[in-house]
């Protein structure tokens, strides 16, 4: 055993004789067994599109054959074709519009709610619900309020003998309506961990504020804003990625219309790749996204490492 | 132990699957689009009661299914038209039996090899393509072979509310609609419909909506002899010709002659309500019309409802836009059992064109059109025109659906004055281009 121990993890045996001791820190091949399982998925199931879909993003390929190598020819396609950086934009616009506003109705939402009563429980709990619900109830209901003439919005400008906003048709109006029924499906979420962040911070500060007579917006300006700008961060990190990959709601409340002015970069994709049988060139426009996402991703990750070192 | 479990289970599993077609029909499986309307129309089987697209053929299925059972058919209906999922089923091997597919969209899977060729199972059943009217015919040929059992061939109508069209004084002395001969002519009907009655002269489903925009133009370049489509790999629209037609709707919008946030649900109720005098719509839609104009307390009834096929306004070809449904029997191996329920199928539909042309679709059948049963049907004398007036694209132009979308998302931006009118009309060229250079 002493002599194993003793052995230098980079000692070479010499060339032709037969090593007497185990290297400890040598590759144990079997435990590759256990990591099998989730390996052969994960390369399946990710790495294998993932380069898939980059080989094919220089290839005209259509959805039932694979044809010429093309070079850059698709991604130069992309950024000639107006109705791609129209996506592009409108992706830009909607994730502007949404995740400011998630995250500070998140915020205010958990700083009205933190705090031990009935009421606030139950709230919590209603504005939580939305989040479980699937994409197509979503715009379902939204459509419901948002349909002209006998939708909810109608019926009450209705009654005060006005003409309801198009919210669905309009040009002007169609992506923020998109960006009304997304915040009130998605706010649960950001509530939740602002929340939690509001519960981590150590009451015994608030009982120096208040002993140092300060007043309730010193409190939030001095004490809890500073305690939670992590959890902003990840908030307004987390939310960027998940709206950047906005589809649901814009297929099904307008179809990417009026003209493409609510055509998100996924459902450009979707359009390209599978309505239009351009297979090459939506993998392109997918490879676009894919380092738009992975920038915000990075973002994410040089804030976290900055702000843990500063810690 | 854990050898035997396994042998267990997989011995269960090919007991499973051997017992299953011993004990079942032929299964079948079908997928189509026309709605789904199962609480009304689930079980029915007596199709004479049924109304409306997804009620008959509902109770078509229905009634195959009962007077066949050594077959069985299962329906998966999708939401219109049903290609995105088509193209994955194919794409994952996973298609239909059998499926229903535009005759604009044939050739998109018939040059992939996805369909089969029907002439000789649908001549074993005694269905022979000269039975078939010429347009059905026509479209559902590709590269001489038969690759779908037409259904009907259908186009856009002017459906008119005859009340509102008395109210604006634009009834003619034998109580017909009196309908535009010219775009001018249009426009100062339409103003003078929206003076008289209050309500716009059009109802139409203008929120994000493709269809209606390219079914128009396409119909009125026809009527200028504008060949658009002269060679199938290259359209020419930023014409003369398209532009006064996107002028002509354009005006129509910007004089509120028409409905302008409704999508394709709404229109139909505003039409049903009474919101308008003439809702551009399809041949789908007469029989639901019909209905309601025989039900007291409609707004349809209160003057009666006709309907009519596009007024010719331009003084070309008397012709408009039109396309057809088939049945799409997708390409795999079969048994000869299988194959033989899929031609009993077809032969079926073949048989029952008539209780389809109910729907207010023509019928595929030049025995029906001329079928004093078919001339009964109520306005048949009116739209029945429409089976010489119809012409549907040259059937090799491909991905007509997609070029549907870039048309419609273009007129429907010049219209709503989004953009410039020119602009509109050379980014409608250039992006379909665009498409068919890449096909």
């Amino acid at each position: 055993m002493d002599d194993r121990r003793a052995t230098p993890p980079t000692a070479l045996p010499a060339a032709g004789v037969r090593a007497a001791s185990i290297d400890i820190y040598a590759p144990q091949w079997r435990n590759f067994i256990f990591v099998a399982p989730f390996l052969f998925f994960f390369t399946m199931l990710l790495l294998v599109p993932l380069f898939w879909g980059m080989w094919l993003s220089f290839h005209k390929a259509d959805t039932f054959s694979s044809g010429n190598f093309v070079g850059f020819g698709n991604y130069i396609r992309l950024f000639h074709d107006k109705v791609f950086l129209q996506s592009v934009w409108n992706t830009f616009y909607f994730v502007l519009l949404t995740v400011p506003t998630l995250a500070l109705i998140g915020l205010f939402l958990a700083l009205c709610l933190n705090r031990r009563t009935r009421t606030a429980a139950v709230l919590r709990t209603l504005f939580f619900s939305s989040s479980v619900l699937s994409v197509t109830i979503v715009t379902l209901i939204w459509r419901i309020v948002f349909i002209p003439n006998v939708g909810l919005l109608s019926t009450i400008y209705g009654w005060f003998g006005a003409t309801a906003p198009a919210f669905i048709s309009d040009p002007s109006l169609a992506m923020i309506g998109i960006a009304i029924a997304t915040v009130w499906w998605c706010i649960g979420l950001p509530m939740m961990l602002f929340l939690s962040a509001l519960q981590q911070i150590p009451q015994d500060i608030y009982e120096a504020a208040a002993l140092d007579n300060a007043n309730r917006w010193q409190t939030l300006r001095s004490i809890t804003l500073p305690s939670i700008k992590r959890t902003f961060v990840l908030v307004v990190i987390v939310q960027i990625v998940l709206q950047f990959q906005l589809f649901g709601q814009a297929w099904l409340m307008t179809r990417g219309g009026p003209n493409n002015l609510t055509k998100p970069i996924v459902l450009y994709i979707y359009d390209t790749a599978f309505r239009r049988w351009d297979l090459g060139m939506g993998a392109a426009a997918s490879e676009v996204l894919f380092i738009l996402i992975l920038m915000a991703a990075m973002a994410q990750y040089l804030v976290t490492r900055s702000k843990a070192g500063q810690a | 132990m854990k050898m035997k479990k396994v042998l267990f289970a997989a011995v269960s599993a090919g007991v499973l699957m051997l017992a299953s077609p011993s004990l079942a029909a032929t299964e079948l499986t079908v997928q189509r689009f026309f709605g789904a309307c199962d609480a009304d129309f689930g079980t029915n089987t007596d199709v004479a009661k049924a109304v409306g697209e997804c009620g008959i053929i509902t109770s078509l299925i229905n009634k195959f299914n009962a007077d066949n059972p050594d077959v069985h058919v299962s329906v998966s209906t999708v939401e219109w038209p049903g290609y995105d999922q088509l193209t994955a089923q194919f794409a994952s091997g996973d298609a239909p039996d059998i499926v229903t597919i535009h005759e604009s969209a044939l050739s998109d899977y018939q040059s992939k090899g996805l369909l089969m060729p029907l002439d000789d199972l649908l001549k074993s059943v005694g269905v022979t393509p000269d039975a078939f009217t010429d347009a059905a015919r026509n479209g559902a040929t590709k590269d001489g072979k038969i690759y779908g059992l037409p259904i009907d061939s259908w186009t856009m109508l002017y459906h008119i509310n005859m009340d509102l069209f008395k109210q604006a004084g634009l009834v003619n002395a034998d109580g017909t609609p009196i309908l535009p001969t010219s775009p001018e002519e249009l426009l100062a009907q339409a103003e003078q419909f929206k003076q008289k009655t209050g309500k716009p002269y059009f109802v139409q489903n203008l929120a994000n909506e493709t269809a209606l925009y390219t079914r128009n133009l396409y119909t009125y370049l026809f009527q200028q002899n504008s060949d658009f489509f002269a060679d199938p790999k290259h359209v020419k629209l930023n014409t003369p010709e398209a532009k006064k037609v996107v002028e002509m709707y354009k005006a129509i919008f910007d004089k509120d002659y028409t409905t302008k946030d409704l999508d394709y649900g709404g229109a139909i109720n505003a039409f049903l309500a009474g919101g308008g005098g003439v809702q551009l719509n399809g041949t789908w839609v007469v029989g639901d019309n019909n209905a309601q104009s025989e039900t007291k307390g409609t707004a349809l009834n209160k003057g009666g409802y006709a309907v009519y096929p596009y007024p010719q306004l331009f003084a070309g070809a008397h012709a408009q836009y039109a396309d057809g449904h088939t049945w799409a029997v997708s390409q795999k191996d079969r048994t000869p059992e299988q194959t033989a329920a899929i031609g009993k199928f077809l032969k079926f539909f073949a048989d029952h064109d008539f209780d389809w042309s109910r729907t207010g679709h023509l019928p595929a059948y030049k025995a029906i059109i001329a079928s004093d049963a078919f001339k009964a049907l109520p306005h048949r004398n009116t739209i029945a025109a429409v089976a010489d007036l119809g012409r549907p694209l040259p059937s090799a132009v491909q991905r007509q659906f997609a070029i549907q979308d870039i048309v419609g998302e273009e007129m429907s931006a010049a219209i709503t004055g989004q953009k410039d009118v020119d602009a509109a009309l050379a980014d409608m060229e250039s992006r379909v281009n665009e498409l068919l250079a890449n096909i």
